[in-house]
């Protein structure tokens, strides 16, 4: 059997009282990309947060590499949702990137050369070593997205969570972000991706899970992303329609 | 008056160095509170200080018979009710329907009503030491003392020092909550501190300034640091450098103008400050950035009407 990367156990979490995730229980096996995939407000988000500890789930338990996370955070990287940011934070691309290196740093110890260096070559990776000193407010919509993606890089985690990370970018820097991707898939990390464009799951993911405050479906692509599935999760909304009726 | 005349002054000389050290303490801890966003949390602080303020100086002057005026007590009342009155509006706001902004104003006009009744109380009877009490509100630069001074300094040093030794953290912890969480840093020992260096940077010009007038050293200089500098550390220097700039400066002016009140004077050149940094600054002043958005109306205007036009 495939080790698993993280897995949550009949996990429920609400926002006051309302109930968001229901009974989730949800595993990853390593090496995979785990696309999350669901209508607003099927607590896509909120499955990543609840794994990372950042919402109190209400029952049910998460582990990262069959560890708590406590045991285990820096092993785990993670890239916000864009509309999550400020833009207009006085911070260059470069010192961006090496906030990826504080979590090994702990409390007190500054970055110093190595650091940077480090957040260096993440850029180069990335394609972003031309803007390293520009203000993250000035880069467009892809270079912003790859520039979060090289700070989580330079986290070098062996799991990371990606919330929406091809929102608003365009088509080179999504080629760009996909390549890298991959190449960390086929190093044998893992990788879960929160994304919304139905259309273009499967070009990136090899797992799939259909989420509306249930699992839907969870597994291989091709098994769990089926047309019962996908209107099973959507509720018959027009978006998934379209989509449904395109594919067909 | 010519600056030997104004530097051989003792007085002047405290006017001017006590402000100007306030004006720099609080314009580098004010940079967090602007990015943090809680700019008018602190006029809530500013408000709500002036009743712990008071209540110090009753408790130590009626309770423990000593001299109810001096500043590190003064500043422990005003760090404890402006911290109760922040901890209110942001439990009102977090706990109901009612929005931070009406909970930040419900809960300063109440700790500065309950202040504005101690400041009358406090007036109407014959308590020792009570002289200069009114100035709490809006402050007396002309009485600071040499140990005013050197308390201010102890305490502004101490707060700037918890500000570079946990910069890495405020940093993360103000740009990326969720990250700062994630990797493991405890939110609430980041943000105890980081409130207290805002509490300490209002509560400092409370002798010279006052309380009311003190918004404006924490939320002004940044406003007008941002406009110029695009990293943190660039920010946070050069609003420490207008706030002392502004402070110093404001100083010599009311002194030289005769009888005007310092603190009102600085607010108006930290004011001017600000103005020449939204007209004047490369990247984004406004002047500017209105100039290039009509070009590219223009151009966007023109390409239309040609995709447009008959062929």
């Amino acid at each position: 059997m495939t080790p698993i990367a993280c897995e949550s156990r009949d996990l429920s979490v609400a926002y006051r009282a309302d109930p968001v995730l229901q009974h989730v229980d949800f595993r990853v096996p390593v090496g995979s990309v785990m696309g999350i995939v669901g209508p607003n407000g099927a607590g896509k988000s909120t499955l990543i947060k609840a794994m990372l500890g950042l919402v109190t789930p209400l029952a049910g338990t998460s582990e990262i590499f069959g560890r708590p996370l406590d045991e285990v955070r820096n092993r785990v990287g993670y890239m916000p949702q864009s509309a999550t940011v400020d833009w207009d934070f006085p911070t260059t691309v470069i010192d961006l990137a090496v906030m990826g290196t504080y979590g090994e740093l702990g409390w007190f110890r500054r970055p110093g050369k190595a650091e940077r260096e480090r957040a260096m070559a993440a850029l180069e990776q990335t394609g972003m070593q031309d803007v390293a000193t520009r203000q993250i407010g000035e880069l467009s919509g892809g270079q912003r997205q790859r520039a979060f993606l090289a700070r989580a890089l330079v986290q070098a985690p062996d799991l990371y969570f990606m919330d929406e990370p091809f929102q608003g970018i365009d088509a080179k820097s999504q080629q760009s972000m996909i390549e890298v991707l991959t190449g960390l898939s086929a190093a044998g990390k893992t990788i879960v991706i929160v994304h919304h464009h139905l259309a273009s799951v499967l070009d990136f993911c090899d797992h799939v899970t259909l989420l509306n405050k249930t699992i839907i479906a969870s597994g291989p692509g091709e098994e769990a992303f089926t047309s019962d599935n996908i209107r099973a999760a959507y509720e018959a909304s027009d978006g998934a329609e379209a989509f449904l009726t395109a594919a067909e | 008056m010519d600056p030997i005349e104004f530097f051989s002054n003792h007085i002047f000389r405290m006017v001017f160095f006590g402000t100007t050290v306030i004006g720099i303490v609080s314009g580098a801890l004010g940079a967090f509170a602007y990015l943090r966003k809680q700019s008018l949390i602190s006029d809530v602080i500013g408000h709500a200080a002036l009743p712990g303020a008071l209540l110090a100086f009753l408790t130590a002057v009626v309770i423990f018979g000593v001299n109810g005026r001096n500043m590190l007590l003064l500043i422990v009342g005003a760090v404890i009710t402006g911290t109760l009155a922040a901890l209110f509006a942001n439990v009102v706001a977090a706990r109901t329907k009612i929005a931070i902004d009406t909970a930040m104003a419900i809960s300063l006009t109440t700790f500065f009503g309950l202040g504005m009744l101690l400041l009358r109380i406090v007036a109407n009877n014959p308590f020792p030491g009570k002289g200069g009490i009114q100035d709490y509100l809006f402050g007396n630069a002309a009485s600071i003392t040499r140990a005013d001074l050197t308390t201010s300094v102890v305490v502004g040093a101490f707060a700037l020092t918890v500000m570079l030794v946990f910069w890495k953290e405020f940093t993360l912890r103000t740009f990326d909550p969720v990250l700062s969480t994630m990797l493991g840093f405890r939110a609430r020992v980041i943000d105890t501190l980081m409130f207290a260096t805002i509490v300490i940077a209002i509560v400092i010009g409370v002798k010279a300034v006052g309380f009311v007038l003190m918004v404006a050293f924490v939320v002004t200089p940044p406003a007008a640091a941002r406009q110029w500098t695009n990293t943190l550390p660039a920010m946070v220097i050069l609003s420490a450098f207008f706030g002392g700039l502004g402070s110093g400066l404001g100083a010599y002016l009311s002194i030289s103008m005769g009888n005007v009140p310092t603190g009102p004077v600085i607010v108006l050149v930290l004011f001017a400050i600000f103005l020449i940094s939204l007209l004047a600054s490369p990247k984004r002043s406004i002047v500017v950035t209105a100039l290039r958005r009509v070009e590219a109306r223009k151009a966007l205007k023109r390409e239309f009407n040609t995709e447009g036009a008959p062929r």
